[in-house]
């Protein structure tokens, strides 16, 4: 096993390596405005005078280097200082919005990451028929429909005409678990439609990329009935690469959420970062960036290292 | 190969089957007959697009996807297989009729240990309890001379060696004690070394358990060994079948006497030039590594001009890191590398035009040696173009003297693109591109092994006669001593990236030898049906793995 | 019951029994599991869910008979290898091809062909759709069917020089690197591999936080986002061609870089770069429709479907189905796209076989 931990390790390094130079990356990019932070917000309007105190309420006559030190010191520690528009500690402003995000999107995965790998695993086997066929226009069609437009369709129909479910997904603090699942329900739903598209093709290709290895043929050609050939051949092999489109599916729900959000007016971190770029208050902006870095970024080592786990080859090495 | 009983188990009739391409069905076996007796091993022999494999396969009941049975009958022990259903069919396998792969380290299942592999069968058929199959697989494991018998099994396929694996799959297919196994050509990717070892433990234990068997290979002197009864194959279609005596001393068709004499091409030796000439390519004392990895040692030897070098070795030898140290691609850490006397810079990068046009190479995969989207007539012309500055008519010219010179018709061949060719055309492209740049020192790696047989003797011939014409001198990489026999005038033999002996062919080739000379040479299969036997009575049957150990 | 309850469940019947009895497995198995859905459905939805199911079928049929009427016509117009590539083609193909074909003309010819400037506020806000009118108008008063013409040439336009850019980027990029390997190489792909870790959305909304949102630098920030995708792409491609023999002989000829790439290494990547470049079009159209929808892509009054989505949201809450127009054109056109590489990366993956 020591091999596979150093692997594993080497992984995890390269990980945080990448988090950090995003963190500078997102840092960086603030520096670039044209001027300063102080004269971007305040507009060409402001005078010195005004300038000056934000500059020094902010820090900013310090060096880039320093304050970027700071500035990371303070996200590790929860601390990503203060919004310039509302004045209120960045972190209370996110913490609850990012709950509501994570919220969502884990009710989506709940119902998405099942469907999607049984229905892959299912056209894979029935490749190439008619059933294949539809099920290849409609996912093709899905993943090519932009959030919103499947967002409003379903507004339109199971909101507004049925009456089934509200098309505005806004939240209150006395709602019960039901009502919450029931009005969130069709922004769920419709990263789900989008998600599942995703993950039913990445599942059939990597099915049937696994079926036409030669020791499925084996297995065939000892007698093994279809369902154990699949169970005990195919599975065991399979993980990897299911793994690897979990995850990548997860890692993009928590991304797609933006704009659902913003269709449904839900009140998670993708908006808030919206409203930030909007209103260009940045300390918000840096926090919503570096958030959704560092879970795309964790979801995707997940990935790596769960393929690395499943991988016979390394798990027994020689 | 004793105790033939006189009763059919296998009766094909008129078996045609379908391949899927271009978006339509095209027959690809035209009506073959087979038929097979209890404890009979059947030689299916023939060269790539024969059929061999597809028939192998439809012996089980079995077609691959893109591959359709359509028509013809498949009786095995008195029930037909085109008809019944696919579960009686299923039923078959594994327990009645077994399946040997070409390629055993692909064919495992890289998530299972091999004795769970190796039970599955004779589990599910209810045939024996787990531990009883293990114990099974174990004294089967011993019997085809495993190492370590009793915890071979609990490896993965990836902890075995590529020998190993293929006895274990072997066993595997013995697991039910089945009728029939099919080998489908399960040394091909073996060293000759390796491959004795395995060929006499299959013959060895399909004989203890009076199996039936069909052999599958291209391999002519291989298949001498195993079987009973060869039946020749060409493009789908019978040639022709006898028992293995008669097929070999006396064959009817000319297809099958054409397959025979290749094997009897032989031109004259020729030896070094006297007095003061020097060597076109000199190596000396080049060691070489990858990374931390030493993959050559102390390796020297001289090519004259007129005059051929094969170098021979098994795989990880190191013949191709010699070449790719001759041609520069890889520095070399020590030793030098001399063309008519000079030294040559060690990376190609700091080669002249004039340095580099002086040696080229031949490649053993003409498919990836030749642009695709490319024109044969630019593929050939830009070495003219590039070292010569030949341009317009002069350069079609040349382009249409080099191919006569390659004996393809210039206005046939000029505009056309390599896929459209056969696998020997395109070799001989290969050759053009070559001797248009006006070399003095081919270097030919494996430039035979991926061809067919007859095709392959053209190609040598062609090669010899261009070297006689041109005076070239030519360095010859090759596991195959056939080949080496049939055109070299020196051998240079390696193991693990040294060279262990070398001389002049003749002298090679007469004993004495060292050893593992004598255990390569020894190891070539001959046509002798007895071959196998006589050389495993000489090295003593438990040998047979240590001898390659020396 | 009424006649076209009747007429409906009547016609699906006689056609589930005329396939079964011409022995067409697939058409009737599709014909009675629709006829079996529709009992279902009706039961729940009523009359009006049987006529759903009818518009639905009947634009399927509509868009089916479309696809096929313009293979043929592909067929008989085209030339050499594209006419014969079409014989075999998929319907999804010919209709992404058809689909395409339009939007290019509408992208072209757009003042000519849309009755209404793109900013000519000509009726009272959200009029609803007449003779002069065919879509309605907008929020502010304007003809939605001119907008939305104009829409294809700005919103597909601006797209389309985006992904021009990122893809000339890219595969410039990823070709050096498989070629020249080396530390330039792994440089490289460290570099691709930080962009790539940071979703596209967050990073353009990053980007354009700081930058604001004028075309050209939408247009480099988008570049610069998903040239890594085509760099990979590239730099996998050209790598498998770059281990081929013909490569080495080539270089042991003492043939350049720039040779190289020409001539051995880009007529054998040309394929899956084509398909590449149309899936490339995909994402960034999607985020550029998503970028106008929260309103920081093409800035107002020029036409733009994802801003248009987000003036005329408010509509859907009356269940007008206008907002949806523009939406639906942004799906329909990546859609027909991916149809399209769809078909092309079956072919190449065919013809390897």
């Amino acid at each position: 096993m020591g091999g596979v931990l150093t692997i594993v390790l080497k992984r995890l390094g390269l990980g945080l390596f990448t988090l950090f130079i995003i963190s500078v990356l997102i840092f960086g990019a603030v520096e670039l405005l044209p001027g300063d932070i102080a004269e971007a917000v305040l507009g060409q309007g402001a005078t010195k005078e005004n300038v000056q105190a934000m500059r020094e309420a902010l820090g900013l006559d310090k060096a880039a280097p320093v304050r970027y030190f700071e500035w990371l010191a303070g996200a590790v520690t929860g601390n990503f200082g203060v919004s310039l528009i509302s004045q209120s500690p960045v972190t209370e402003v996110i913490a609850p919005r990012f709950a509501n995000t994570l919220f969502l999107a884990s009710y989506a995965a709940v119902i998405a990451v099942p469907i999607a790998i049984l229905l892959g695993v299912v056209v894979a086997l029935f490749r190439d028929t008619l059933f294949d066929r539809v099920a290849n226009v409609l996912t093709l069609t899905s993943i090519s429909s932009p959030e919103f437009f499947l967002g409003y369709v379903l507004i339109l129909y199971l909101g507004v005409k049925t009456g089934m479910f509200p098309s505005i997904a806004t939240l209150n603090d006395n709602m019960t678990f039901l009502e919450l699942l029931h009005r969130t329900f069709l922004p769920a739903l419709t990263m789900v439609l989008v998600v599942v598209a995703h993950m039913m093709r990445m599942t059939r290709a990597s099915i049937i990329a696994l079926l036409a290895s030669p020791y499925i043929e084996m297995a065939r050609l000892k007698g093994t009935p279809g369902w154990k050939v699949i169970v005990k051949h195919a599975l065991p092999n399979a993980w990897a690469p299911i793994i690897n489109v979990v995850a990548l599916n997860l890692a993009y729900l928590i991304t797609g959420v933006v704009l659902v959000e913003v269709v449904f007016v839900y009140p998670g971190i993708g908006q808030l970062l919206v409203d930030a770029v909007t209103k260009r208050d940045f300390p918000v902006v840096q926090a919503c960036c570096l958030i959704f870095a560092a879970t795309f970024i964790l979801l995707n080592l997940a990935a790596d290292v769960g393929a690395i786990l499943t991988n016979p080859r390394l798990r027994h090495p020689k | 190969m004793t105790g033939k009983k006189k009763d059919v188990l296998l009766d094909i009739k008129d078996l045609r089957i379908e391949g899927y391409s271009d978006e339509k069905w095209i027959e690809i076996v035209h009506g073959v007959d087979l038929t097979l007796h209890r404890g009979e091993v059947m030689g299916l022999i023939g060269e790539s697009g024969a059929g061999k494999s597809t028939i192998g396969l439809a012996a089980m009941g079995f077609a691959r996807d893109g591959c359709r049975i359509s028509g013809g009958s498949i009786e095995f022990d008195g029930m037909e297989l085109t008809t019944t259903s696919e579960a009686d069919r299923r039923a078959l396998r594994g327990a009645r009729i077994a399946y040997v792969a070409q390629s055993a380290a692909a064919s495992f299942n890289p998530a299972h240990k091999l004795i769970d592999q190796h039970t599955e069968a004779p589990v599910h058929y209810r045939m024996r309890k787990r531990l009883e199959s293990q114990e099974d697989a174990m004294e089967l494991y011993e019997r085809l001379r495993l190492p370590n018998p009793r915890d071979i099994g609990f490896r993965y396929p990836h902890q075995v060696s590529g020998g190993q694996l293929q006895r274990a799959m072997t066993a595997m297919a013995m697991a039910c004690r089945p009728d029939l196994i099919i080998f489908d050509e399960p040394t091909t990717a073996l060293d000759v070394t390796t491959q004795i070892e395995v060929l006499a433990a299959i013959r060895d234990i399909v004989d203890q358990f009076n199996t039936a068997a069909i052999y599958i290979t291209h391999d002519l002197a291989v298949v001498a060994q195993m079987a009973d009864v060869i039946k020749v194959l060409l493009k789908g279609d019978e040639v022709e079948e006898a028992d293995t005596e008669t097929m070999l001393k006396s064959p009817k068709e000319d297809y099958t006497k054409s397959l025979w004499a290749v094997r009897s091409f032989q031109r004259e030796q020729k030896s070094r030039p006297t007095g003061d000439a020097v060597p076109v390519v000199s190596v000396q004392e080049i060691d070489a590594s990858y990374g931390p990895t030493k993959v050559l040692d102390n390796v020297s030897f001289d090519v004259y001009a007129g005059m051929t070098v094969a170098v021979v070795g098994e795989s990880g030898s190191g013949k191709s890191t010699t070449a790719r140290v001759i041609t520069g691609l890889l520095p070399p850490d020590k030793g030098k590398i001399l063309m008519n006397g000079e030294e040559m810079p060690p990376s190609y990068k700091q080669r002249s035009k004039e340095e580099l046009r002086k040696a080229q190479m031949i490649y053993q995969m003409a498919d990836t040696a030749l642009n695709p989207k490319v024109r044969i007539c630019d593929i050939i012309g830009r070495p003219a173009q590039f070292y010569g500055g030949l341009k317009g008519g002069a350069l079609k010219s040349r382009v249409d003297e080099l191919l006569d010179l390659i004996e393809l018709e210039p206005s046939q061949y000029y505009s056309r693109f390599p896929p459209e060719l056969s696998g020997g055309q395109k070799q001989r492209i290969g050759i053009a591109r070559a001797l248009a740049a006006d070399p003095t020192f081919i270097i030919c790696d494996e430039v035979t092994s991926a061809l067919d047989q007859l095709v392959a003797e053209g190609i040598l011939k062609l090669l010899d006669r261009l070297q006689k014409e041109l005076n070239l001198a030519y360095m010859f990489i090759t596991h195959d001593l056939a080949t080496v026999r049939s055109i070299a005038d020196e051998v240079v033999v390696m193991k693990q990236g040294k060279v262990v002996e070398q001389g002049p062919k003749d002298v090679m080739f007469t004993p004495p030898h060292h050893p593992y000379t004598d255990l390569l040479l020894s190891s070539v299969p001959e046509m002798d049906p007895n071959w196998l036997t006589t050389l495993l009575e000489e090295r003593g049957v438990d040998n047979v793995g240590e001898a390659a150990d020396v | 019951m009424n006649y076209f309850v009747i007429g409906y469940y009547a016609l699906l019947i006689g056609a589930s029994c005329t396939a079964a009895h011409f022995q067409s497995r697939k058409a009737f198995l599709l014909l009675f599991s629709l006829t079996l859905v529709s009992f279902i459905v009706g039961i729940v939805g009523g009359e009006s869910a049987l006529w759903t199911i009818t518009v639905f079928a009947g634009v399927i049929a509509l868009c089916v008979g479309t696809s096929f009427a313009f293979r043929e016509f592909l067929v008989i117009v085209g030339w050499g290898e594209f006419s014969k590539a079409m014989k075999t083609a998929p319907l999804t193909a010919s209709f992404g091809l058809f689909i395409i074909g339009t939007y290019a003309i509408a992208g072209v010819f757009s003042p000519i062909i849309a009755p209404y400037g793109e900013a000519e506020i000509i009726t009272s806000a959200f009029a609803p759709a007449d003779e002069n009118l065919l879509l309605g108008a907008d929020q502010l008063g304007r003809d939605m069917f001119s907008r939305l013409v104009y829409g294809a040439r700005n919103t597909v336009g601006l797209a389309l020089v985006a992904t021009i850019l990122a893809f000339l980027m890219g595969a410039i990029g990823g070709l050096v690197a498989a070629t020249t390997g080396g530390w330039l190489d792994q440089f490289m792909g460290r570099v691709v591999d930080v962009i790539m870790s940071v979703p596209s959305l967050i990073f353009a909304l990053l980007l354009l936080s700081i930058f604001g949102t004028g075309v050209t630098v939408l247009i480099i920030v988008i570049a610069i986002i998903y040239s890594p995708r085509v760099f990979r792409l590239t730099r996998a491609v050209a790598g498998n061609v770059v281990v081929m023999d013909f490569i080495e002989a080539a270089r042991l000829r003492g043939e350049g870089m720039w040779y190289l790439v020409r001539r051995e290494i880009l007529p054998n990547s040309t394929a899956p770069l084509i398909a590449e470049f149309g899936l490339e079009f995909c994402f960034v159209f999607l985020l550029v429709a998503g970028l106008s929808f929260l309103g920081l892509g093409i800035q107002p009054p020029t036409a733009d479907w994802g801003s248009m989505v987000r003036e005329n949201a408010t509509l859907i809450s009356f269940g007008e189905i206008t907002p949806l127009f523009p939406a639906g054109a942004i799906a329909l056109l990546t859609v027909a796209v991916n149809f399209v590489v769809d078909w092309m990366l079956f072919r190449s993956s065919g013809l390897k076989g």
